[in-house]
């Protein structure tokens, strides 16, 4: 009885109540689709970070973080081994690197990198570098003088398949080791400093070049969830000893990845407010005038005997209504522009160094999270009710004598 | 000498589903300088007959002349000229514009009608004390009582000389004493200024002022007496 | 005041509940805006600022080709020369002479690639922020050799502090080993990583004769007064450099050129601001809507009324929007003096937005931010507020002329 009195006296006035609507749905719509948006942005940043030869868990010697030069290299990899094969979940990958800063020369330019020795099939599995190689080939186990350079450094070095690169590093005895190679293949990344930064060659090659032996600099783990990395880390982080091992999650590792995620999260929650905001002082409004309008009404009903919670109760079901039926609307529009554009995405390509300089992807594909789509609809529902509770005990609160009185 | 003429006027309103023949063909002429009564009870069609000759609503078919003007060949603009030189208006109730005071109410017409203020303000307060509210220039409707509300609205609508004053029940709110003031008031300007008056009535003592009765009945003139004193 | 004017004032003034409850709707969009627009501007200057005093300079003069390809070949062999242009172009507040090289920089225990640079101590202060990030040590003098500034994650790296000795080693310009050693005489830290982690500072005089540069420089950095000086400032430079003879050589360059992120991110953070302020107040607008729709529902028999004295359809569209724009002047006013107060305020005593500090100084920005109330950043967000209300107000403005008199006098 309620409900069919509430959602008739919503239609009394159609235009009125399309018009608060319209406010609302749009509201929701953009609560969604740029909270999707935003959270598109952040995951990229995840993912690439992840990708970039990150992983979601990394162990290291003690100190590496901090200082990452080869003395910092864990010489023991069976250790970590054992342990990793002892309290990996099922489905997780990892692969050992070696990783330290060299510097690459060829006979017009010289620059700092990174050199990275890698195990090239299981490395395939886990970083971005698997897929990534557009000219050339892929590292192959046995390479001895092979190297993969991205993009950006091979432009930069004026240089080209086949040509040799020199590379040069301090070794584990201090003395400064150099070996030349040969570009075998040429890989992009989704930033140009990726490319500029990273040269690899299979693993074997950098340890003997490095004097390494066995060591390796890091151990980087995929997990098969995203949300497990911290219970794993702690895992490991158990099993290794600290006085020689750190163990670190993703959030740790990117620490400027995390701030961002941090921020997004502040922001997103800020712009539910300032809309709901927005939108509320509509509700309020249009609440009032339709609550004002049929002030006769509620004092006849007054009059009639109606308590005045009753009336509450009455005023409270037209705005759920109105703001039910539009989230329903709002909701459904921000799910289906995000689907329109989860294909293709948003492609900023022509905006790169903008990309590059805050981090971001030159693609932009929106993401729906189940906490943004509840906290919306929390938000606009819980605070549009409360709005509403003015209008309602305003109307409560009319005589009905006065009511009467009023034309 | 006719200021109005009406012939073989028809007009039917759509209520909901229900189709109304509020006029049925009126033919009325009416002299410059008349003090004119239509009388008839409440939906005989005197209020359209009022709403048709002001250019307020359109008749159906049949022709309307006002002051020479063949209103059914004018435009919503030109209609509101028409009304805003040669027409004035006074209705039943809440005549007035209840944010403007009875000077500003008066005024307004003459804002419309692009007279400067100076003399805009002479004129209104001129009119208000000729019709008894002098003292009250600045009082908003809302603290005039009904009479001298009715008393604004009369001001109002002679203010700017038109050539017709429709008024359309002008008493019916007022009671017997305040309205036989208003039609004294409505009578003296009548002859004072000599504008034409046709009001709308059903009450027997508004029309033993009129100077012309007009019987109304179902959208038909029924009877038409001119009174000589 | 006229009587349009009067009747629109008393007519908001009817429902001061609604009404009131309107203008601060169009109060909160515009004072969000002002506030947000102020504190946009704000970083926006921080960022351009700060990278443009520890990186480029407002303007550069190079030989073509050196921005991309940073080969040491590639110099402005008569600085002087350039210098004497600048001497003469209004608008530059300092300039300096800049040359860089990759090298291998080695302590007693450890070995990094760096890039050295070479820096006139004295015109360097001059136009970046340089001499201030020291934090360890002192800054280089005039009269400086063998000395270095040591970004503070370089020297981490090397396990070196004040005082201690550098092998540097690079190749030349003219393609011969340039080797030397330095000592650390300063550590700075400017809080961007990759500028802390690879740079090295070294006299300039210095760093000629050991990569046997002669006179050459790789960089003519130029400080400009203010920001909108450097379009014109760039183009005198590059007509005085057409004059000499290396024209066809030498490039003038400008910030925006040099940081072609630094300008995008601007316009990125820009555009994706535009889009959430539109959004917003689209909304608002709807919210306000039924406010000015209400209006003519209420009042339709006054205006038969009005109608009926033979005021036409365009008097009473310009009534309500008299009435309506009123309403949203008084709320964008509020909404002004709100978010300048606020702005003000903030202005003077900082933001701090806790946890993000780290993040910032990759931006070049402080933990501690500044919004900047300027013209600009009021206008804009009211004048969009204004608009959109405006178009708003239009509809139900535009359907009262479709009130015939007879109709709006029957309804109540």
């Amino acid at each position: 009885m309620y409900f069919q009195l509430g959602w008739r006296n919503i239609w009394r006035n159609p235009r009125r109540t399309l018009v608060i609507m319209t406010a609302v749905i749009i509201g929701v719509w953009s609560m969604i689709f740029l909270g999707a948006l935003m959270r598109g942005i952040a995951d990229q940043m995840v993912r690439n970070g992840i990708a970039t030869l990150t992983g979601h868990i990394q162990v290291h010697h003690k100190g590496y973080r901090n200082d990452p030069a080869i003395e910092n290299s864990m010489a023991e990899p069976q250790a970590v081994e054992t342990a990793l094969n002892k309290l990996l979940p099922p489905g997780a990958q990892w692969t050992s690197r070696v990783r330290v800063n060299a510097i690459a020369s060829n006979a017009r330019h010289s620059s700092g990198v990174t050199l990275v020795g890698i195990n090239p099939h299981r490395e395939g599995k886990i970083s971005f570098i698997g897929q990534a190689i557009t000219q050339g080939r892929y590292l192959k186990p046995d390479d001895k003088y092979g190297i993969v350079v991205g993009k950006a450094l091979v432009d930069k070095f004026e240089t080209k398949l086949g040509r040799k690169l020199v590379l040069m590093s301090q070794d584990t005895g201090r003395e400064i080791a150099s070996r030349a190679f040969r570009i075998v293949g040429i890989f992009r990344a989704e930033k140009e400093a990726t490319e500029k930064q990273f040269a690899f060659v299979t693993m074997p090659v950098a340890q003997q070049m490095l004097k390494l032996r066995k060591s390796i600099s890091e151990v980087s783990i995929i997990l098969p969830v995203n949300q497990e990395a911290d219970q794993v880390a702690t895992a490991l982080r158990t099993a290794l000893p600290s006085s020689d091992y750190e163990v670190q999650s993703w959030q740790e590792l990117l620490p400027l990845v995390t701030a961002v995620l941090k921020m997004y999260d502040g922001f997103i929650f800020l712009w539910f407010l300032v809309v709901f905001i927005a939108m509320g002082f509509g509700i309020v409004n249009t609440t009032l005038m339709a609550v004002f309008e049929r002030m006769r009404e509620f004092g006849l009903l007054k009059a009639l005997g109606m308590k005045p919670w009753w009336i509450i109760r009455e005023v409270l079901t037209e705005s759920f209504f109105l703001l039910i039926l539009a989230m329903v609307i709002g909701n459904s529009l921000g799910f289906l522009s995000v689907f329109a554009l989860s294909g293709t995405g948003i492609d900023l390509s022509s905006l790169a160094a903008g990309l590059e300089f805050v981090g971001m992807s030159r693609v932009i594909y929106p993401i729906i999270q189940g906490k943004d789509v509840i906290m919306a609809n929390v938000v606009v529902f819980i605070l549009g009710l409360l709005v509403s509770m003015y209008p309602a005990v305003k109307a409560s609160k009319f005589t009905p004598v006065e009511a009467m009185a009023h034309t | 000498m006719n200021i109005v003429e009406c012939t073989d006027v028809k007009k039917t309103y759509r209520l909901g589903k229900v189709a109304v023949r509020a006029l049925r063909g009126v033919s009325l002429f009416i002299k410059r300088g008349g003090f004119v009564a239509l009388a008839g009870p409440s939906g005989s069609g005197k209020t359209t007959m009022l709403n048709v000759i002001g250019g307020l609503d359109s008749a159906d078919s049949g022709s309307v002349m006002v002051d020479g003007n063949a209103l059914d060949e004018m435009t919503q603009s030109q209609l509101a000229n028409l009304r805003l030189h040669k027409v004035g208006f006074v209705f039943q109730a809440y005549n007035l514009i209840p944010v403007l005071s009875a000077l500003e109410n008066v005024e307004f017409v003459m804002l419309l009608q692009g007279v400067p203020v100076t003399e805009r303000q002479k004129r209104a307060k001129a009119i208000l004390d000729d019709v008894g509210l002098e003292g009250k220039y600045n009082r908003r409707p809302a603290e005039l009582s009904g009479g001298q509300q009715q008393r604004v609205a009369v001001a109002r609508s002679i203010v700017s000389n038109p050539s017709i004053v429709l008024a359309d029940e002008p008493t019916a709110n007022l009671d017997s004493k305040t309205g036989k003031g208003l039609l004294e008031m409505m009578k003296e300007m009548n002859e004072k200024r000599k504008v034409t008056f046709i009001f709308s009535t059903h009450d027997h003592m508004v029309m033993d002022y009129a100077r012309r009765l007009i019987h109304i009945r179902d959208g038909l003139v029924v009877d038409d007496q001119v009174k000589e004193k | 005041m006229s009587i349009d004017l009067k009747m629109a004032w008393r007519n908001i003034w009817r429902n001061s509940r609604r009404s009131i409850l309107t203008i601060l709707a169009i109060a909160f969009a515009s004072l969000l805006l002002v506030f947000m627009l102020s504190w946009q501007f704000g970083s926006y200057d921080a960022m351009i600022n700060s990278a443009v005093k520890i990186h480029t300079g407002h303007v550069q003069v190079q030989a073509k080709g050196y921005k991309n390809k940073r080969s040491i070949r590639l110099v402005v062999p008569d600085p002087a020369e350039v210098g004497d242009i600048l001497e003469k172009t209004p608008g530059v507040a300092a300039y300096s002479f800049r040359t860089n090289a990759f090298s291998l920089v080695s302590s007693k225990e450890r070995t990094y690639g760096a890039i050295v640079i070479g820096i006139d101590p004295v015109r360097e202060a001059k136009v970046s922020t340089l001499e201030k990030l020291v934090h360890q040590g002192n800054y280089l003098s005039a009269g400086d050799t063998d000395q270095a500034l040591l970004g503070k994650l370089l020297a981490k790296n090397l396990l070196v502090g004040l005082g201690d000795e550098l092998v540097v080693l690079g190749q030349g310009r003219d393609g011969s080993i340039a080797a030397t050693m330095v000592k650390v005489k300063g550590i700075f830290s400017s809080g961007q990583d990759e500028f802390d982690r690879s740079t090295i500072h070294i006299p300039l005089k210095y760093f000629q004769d050991v990569y046997t540069m002669y006179e050459a420089v790789h960089e003519v950095v130029v400080l400009v007064k203010s920001l909108e000086y450097v379009p014109e400032i760039k183009r005198t430079v590059a007509a005085g450099i057409e004059n000499t003879n290396k024209k066809g050589h030498l490039v003038a360059l400008d910030w925006m050129e040099l940081m072609p992120g630094l300008i995008q991110a601007i316009q990125m953070d820009l555009v994706s601001g535009f889009i959430f302020y539109i959004i917003l107040i689209v909304v608002v607008a709807f919210s306000i809507l039924n406010t000015f729709l209400m209006t003519i529902f209420e009042r339709t028999r006054e205006f038969g009324v009005l109608m009926a004295l033979g005021t036409t359809p365009g008097r009473l569209t310009k009534l309500l929007l008299i009435e309506s724009t009123t309403m949203t002047m008084v709320g964008i006013v509020i909404g002004i003096i709100g978010g300048s107060l606020i702005t003000w305020y903030f202005q003077e005593h900082g933001i701090v937005i806790s946890g993000a500090s780290e993040l910032m100084r990759q931006y070049g920005l402080a933990e501690r931010m500044f919004p900047q109330l300027s013209v600009l950043s009021v206008v804009i967000g009211s004048g969009a507020v204004l608009v959109i209300t405006l178009l708003t107000a239009l509809y139900p403005a535009l359907r009262v002329r479709r009130l015939r008199p007879v109709e709006a006098m029957m309804s109540v």
